[in-house]
């Protein structure tokens, strides 16, 4: 025999010093935060508390983006395409959203930041994700 | 890393499945690889001095995933550890326990049933609550985005991946047969350019190992020992990563030969079993372990027989330990991986010592 069951709970997560930062300045200013570690001379996106690599939390806020270099992107059927953006500054990369068809992206491609309104609850839905860039004519 | 010169030796295993969908209960499934290692090992419970088991409470739907099997691995009253990682890390857990002189014997025991539930959906839940859970993306997506990574540069790869996965089906079907290179490639996309056939069908099952300090005072008595043991978890922000290398598994596997004293990994293993749940993964194992063509690699198929997460690397050990028995070969590697594209991997070198 079976039983069903189902476990749906709320939860409260504290997004911390630099998360708030970055979801805030998403938010508020659409602008893109990374976090840059002077011990290892690199920019960590997105903003950190503290440098993965030596632990330092002494780290700066600077801004990234919004444009960047697709570096690899998959797309489901159910789901729509996500890839891995390594953003202009930026020494790593965050994967999020890729906007559009699939049949224009290619790796190596420049994408840029698509911005929109997102509620209080929800604030790191202003970042919609990354679209090719188009180029000036 | 603790010392190595207490000798530890794997005395018998077991499993049930793997099963597309095993309709025991948890602890009945685990019960029956547990008394099929038992009967291996000819050994009982009271034989045993302490448990790792290794499960993960979301993939089980409760929290404290051990508590229900605490019975039928014969830990109650013993000392229990519990491995929220993938059973090769227990198994390390366990030799790290032996080697310190905490205890004799030791069973390494390790469970998963996916078939409760929507597994992938469920891996969600191990991601970035801030920045990545509410884009919807689970382990299937970095799966898909480490193999198209490495397929940017690589034209012929996603054509090569269908040609592994044809063999390791083939090797897995026990009769040899399988589909073509054109029909894995025209199965059901998966997340681009994984097809459904390139990865491993999820599964159900247990496994479980007794694992002894080794027996010196026998001399001419042939024994299988773990020579070696490394592992490693790379960042957590899969950016902060260089997706088509495994520079976490080059790690645990420097560490587990350097153990093993192995210098030169390309002549000196002699078959390897690397938990590959998707057919890119292999090649990422054979760069970044320093396999050759002198090793022969999942002879049974490895995961693509049944993909068990968590279990994936224990089974992987016991299938080696397995070849060792059966065969007069030396040397033999296990590996284990686990978390967003391989975060976490595990390494153990098996030997066929004659003390």
């Amino acid at each position: 025999m079976i039983r069903e069951g189902s476990i749906r709970l709320p939860f409260a997560y504290a997004a911390g010093k630099s998360g708030s930062t970055y979801l805030r300045a998403l938010q508020e200013e659409q602008r893109i935060l990374g976090s840059r570690c002077s011990a290892c001379d690199r920019i960590l996106a997105p903003a950190r508390s503290f440098c993965p690599t030596c632990g330092d939390a002494e780290l700066q806020t600077v801004e990234i983006g919004p444009g960047g270099v697709l570096l690899a992107w998959t797309e489901r059927p159910d789901k729509g395409i996500l890839g891995l953006v390594k953003l202009d500054s930026a020494d790593t990369a965050i994967v999020h959203r890729i906007l559009g068809s699939s049949d224009v992206l290619s790796t190596g491609m420049r994408v840029q930041a698509r911005f929109g309104d997102a509620s209080d609850e929800n604030p790191e839905d202003s970042l919609l994700g990354f679209a090719p860039e188009v180029a000036d004519s | 890393m603790t010392s190595a010169s207490t000798p530890v030796a794997i005395a018998g295993w077991g499993q049930t499945g793997p099963l597309a969908e095993d309709l025991r209960s948890i602890p009945e499934m685990v019960l029956d690889a547990v008394q099929a290692t038992l009967r291996n090992a000819a050994m009982g419970y009271e034989d045993i001095d302490a448990v790792v088991t290794a499960s993960v409470d979301v993939f089980d739907g409760m929290t404290a995933s051990n508590i229900a099997v605490t019975e039928v691995v014969g830990a109650v009253m013993k000392p229990e550890t519990r491995i929220a990682a993938d059973g090769l890390c227990a198994a390390i857990h366990a030799a790290c326990q032996i080697r310190a002189g905490a205890y004799d014997t030791v069973l390494v025991v390790a469970h998963a049933k996916p078939s409760m539930s929507d597994f992938y959906e469920l891996t969600k839940w191990a991601l970035d609550p801030i920045f990545l859970q509410s884009l919807g993306i689970d382990f299937l997506t970095f799966a898909g985005l480490q193999a198209a990574a490495m397929a940017a540069e690589d034209k012929d790869a996603v054509e090569r991946w269908a040609g592994l996965a044809a063999c390791r089906l083939a090797d897995a079907s026990g009769d040899g047969k399988s589909p073509g290179s054109t029909e894995i490639l025209q199965s059901a996309l998966v997340t681009t350019p994984l097809r459904e056939k390139m990865c491993a069908p999820l599964a159900d099952g247990a496994c479980a190992c007794v694992l002894r300090r080794g027996d010196d005072s026998s001399p001419g008595r042939k024994e299988i020992r773990l020579s070696g043991l490394g592992h490693d978890l790379a960042a957590n922000f899969i950016g902060d990563r260089e997706l088509t290398e495994s520079a976490g598994l080059e790690r645990a596997a420097a560490r587990a030969y350097a153990d093993a004293g192995i210098k030169q990994p390309e002549d000196e293993i002699d078959v390897a079993e690397p938990s590959v749940a998707f057919a890119h993964e292999e090649e990422l194992f054979v760069q970044s372990a320093g396999i050759s063509d002198n090793t022969i690699i999942s002879p049974h198929g490895g995961l693509f027989a049944g993909n068990v997460p968590i279990v994936a690397g224990l089974s992987r050990l016991t299938a080696a330990a397995e070849y060792l028995r059966r065969n007069n070969d030396l040397r033999a590697v296990a590996h284990g991986s686990w978390g967003p594209a391989g975060q976490g991997q595990a390494m153990v070198v098996l030997e066929n010592a004659i003390p």
